[in-house]
Order: structure tokens, then sequence, then C-alpha cells
């Protein structure tokens, strides 16, 4: 692919789409937030509201942290709500940013998922840094 | 965090609400109810000693007691005679009245006239009992059982908002510590909490020793004042006490029923702390130690 092509490659046509990662409501529980992203085999949950508004979201990285802080049984931690757990503003992008850039920022904040939401924050998609990457090395 | 507060009574009983920064509220009354008489002489004498202390209260009685350990125990005055005792004390004497259902079926007759539905402890994970507390449309008490976690009670909690439940009152009665033995866990009351809902210490029952007498529980009743002072110093919203004027023959809980001639000091004391920790609350705010990130 042309360095020009791949410049012009806009995170929309790269991300992955609702069905395809963990999207969980306000209400869910730590366990099954755990359990949808073992489903998924990806390292991040998103969180959101009713108007399907992105409110929170869990990673790997927050669940190491918190297994390292939280000194509650796993009993009672998977019974908590997911949300109080997330990250409340999460880095985002939108999806007629260009690819290279949403992969720069995912580089400056050494992160390898970014939500995508549109201008009312309705979470529109996720982009995944491994398939970003296969598109831009001409892979995919 | 979301506090929820709850409003027991309907039609023309003294309404009683329950809830952050408002007055400690008593539920109490004889664990069962014995006859027409007796529970009317302790709707009464609790009476007097609540509008004396100008303290808000609800009367607590069950017509059917269904987890005695004993087949001789008594088991109830039955469901016909004890709702309408039930119905003719909120009539006589202006205030709202709960009694416990330990069959699904029951549910309906006893929201029909009590104006606040109980789940017992040892029922409180059943789902057939939890969606018929909530058929009723009442605020429900739902106790915690002492085999549960307080953090699992946010399970029983779901299933009563998924039946369409609103009001609920989540209540400690002690938690098992080996066999025949409860402790209370005060850490309970900020954790059931959690679920938004206002919470209530069971001192009657937190006391009693299950089953630690062969055939029936006994109980340490002289260590209610304690507790009751402590977990109303941990911020409860209600407090729960089974009261008699006669323990020892006392037709349920004999050895754990407070005898109704220390229920004026008791009261006094948790009245008075519990409106200086509201103070404290004002002066000093909401506790602060949180988990680092």
């Amino acid at each position: 692919m042309s360095t020009l092509k791949i410049k012009n490659i806009l995170v929309k046509e790269v991300m992955l789409k609702i069905e395809d990662f963990p999207v969980l409501f306000e209400k869910v529980l730590f366990k099954d937030t755990l359990e949808t992203m073992n489903r998924f085999r990806l390292g991040i949950a998103c969180i959101v509201n009713s108007q399907r508004q992105l409110i929170g979201i869990i990673t790997d990285g927050d669940i190491r942290r918190k297994l390292l802080k939280v000194q509650k049984p796993f009993s009672a931690l998977f019974v908590d709500d997911a949300l109080i757990h997330s990250i409340r503003n999460p880095i985002t992008i939108q999806p007629i940013t260009t690819l290279i850039e949403a992969i720069e920022l995912m580089g400056k904040n050494q992160i390898w998922d970014l939500p995508v939401v549109d201008d009312l924050g309705t979470l529109v998609g996720l982009l995944h840094l491994h398939p970003a990457i296969q598109v831009v090395l001409g892979v995919k | 965090m979301d506090y929820k507060s709850i409003t027991i009574g309907y039609g023309s009983v003294t309404k009683v609400s329950i809830g952050k920064r408002m007055p400690l509220v008593l539920i109490g009354g004889p664990c069962a109810i014995e006859s027409r008489d007796h529970a009317f002489i302790m709707a009464e004498r609790i009476g007097e000693i609540c509008h004396c202390l100008n303290m808000p209260w609800i009367y607590k009685s069950c017509y059917d007691k269904d987890c005695r350990s004993s087949p001789e125990s008594f088991h109830g005055i039955g469901i016909d005679r004890g709702i309408s005792i039930l119905a003719d004390i909120r009539k006589e004497f202006n205030i709202p009245v709960v009694s416990d259902f330990s069959d699904p079926a029951w549910g309906g007759i006893t929201g029909e006239v009590c104006d606040m539905v109980q789940v017992p402890a040892y029922l409180c994970r059943q789902t057939s009992i939890l969606q018929a507390a909530a058929a009723t449309g009442r605020p429900i008490l739902l106790k915690k059982g002492q085999f549960m976690s307080p953090w699992n009670m946010k399970n029983s909690v779901r299933k009563i908002e998924a039946a369409g439940g609103k009001q609920i009152l989540l209540t400690d009665r002690g938690t098992f510590f080996g066999y025949n033995m409860l402790v209370n866990d005060f850490r309970n009351f900020p954790i059931m909490a959690e679920t938004g809902y206002p919470v209530c210490y069971d001192a009657t029952h937190s006391i009693q020793m299950p089953t630690s007498m062969g055939s029936i529980s006994g109980g340490q009743r002289e260590y209610i004042p304690y507790l009751v002072r402590a977990a109303t110093a941990c911020g409860i919203n209600a407090l729960f006490m089974e009261i008699h004027d006669d323990p020892p023959n006392a037709l349920c809980d004999s050895n754990t029923v407070l005898d109704i001639k220390y229920l004026e000091h008791i009261l006094r004391q948790a009245k008075e702390i519990h409106e200086k920790r509201i103070e404290l609350l004002e002066k000093y705010g909401e506790d602060n130690v949180h988990i680092e990130n």
C-alpha cells in the first residue's frame, strides 16, 4: 500500500464493530465483565449508558492495578458494579480521525485500544492496535 | 452514591420514612403474635415509649414461625387470625405493621394488610419469596442470611428489583461464626449501603445462639445494649428488636427477646447516638478514607 493511501485511511475503516468487542451496560457486575472480556479475547471492555454513550472502560491494566490495591475478597470484588472500577474519562477518538493519528495517540499513551465515539459521545467502535498495524503493514 | 429513602405506611396510618439523615426508626414487637390481647398490650406499651421519645416506629410480629428448631415449638397463630390482628393494630394505633412470610403463596395477603413485608433471613436468596415480596408493592424488610456475605446481598436486591420492587431495607441479624454462634461484622452496614438502600440492625437476633440448646435457640441478651450502641454509631437507619413483656414465657425466641422494661433505656441511647452521628456528618462531612488509585 502506498504511503499516501495509508495516510488517508480513517479510523472508521479499520475499527472493530460494536458486536465484535465487549460493550456492557452500567449495571454490569465486575465478574460478568471479566467473562465477557475473556470471550472476546480482548483486554478492554467499554461500559455505556442507556443512550449507548461511553461512560467508562476497564482494561487488563486496570484490573492488575485493582488486584494490588483492593484488598477485599474476590467474592466481594466480583459482585461490585464494574463501573466503580472503570476509568471514567478514557482517551477516545472519532471515526473520522486518520488511522496514523490514532496510532500515534496510542503510542504516546502506551495503550492498545481506543474507543471510537461520535460527536454525542455515543460508542460506535473500537480501534484495536493489531488490526490497525496489519493495515499499515499491508497485511490486511 | 445515590442514597434512596423508603416510606412505610399506606392509608391513614402514620407514615414512617427511613433513610440517610432521617430519624432513627424502631421496628419492634413480639417475635410471634401470641394472642389478640397480648399483641394489643405490646403495641400500646411500645407505642407509649416511642411516643415519649418522639421516635417513629413500625409494629413487627409474625403469624407463622416456619423456621423453628423443634416440631413441638409454637408455630404461630396462623395466617387468618394473625393478619386480622395486625389489621386491627394498624387501625387502633394508627401505626404501620410488618410481618414476615415464608411461603410465596402468603405474599399476597401479607402485603394486602401489612405496610411492609419481611423476607426471613433463611430465605433471603429464594427467588420465589423475593419475587412474591416485590409483587406486594410494599417496602421490603430484607434480612441478610446468617450464611450470606454482605456483598452477596446485592444479588437478592437485584432479584427484587428485577421483579419490580423499589423499596428495600437491608438488615443485619448476625453472621454464623462456626456452629450455634453468631457474630456481627459491622462492615456489613457500609457494604450493604453500597446498594443505595437504607440499612437496619436487628439486635435481638444478632445475640441469638442458633439451636444452641438442642431443640431451641439460646442467646446472650445481656449484650444487646452494647451492640445497639455500636451499630447506631456505625450509621444504621433503623433498629429492629423483638420485645416482650414476659420473656421467660414468650412463645417464640424466649432466650433473645428484649424485656420491655429495658426498652426505653436502650432506645434513648440509640436515639442520642444517632442524632450525634448526623450532627457529626453535618460538621465534618462524609467518611473520606478511600482506596488509593
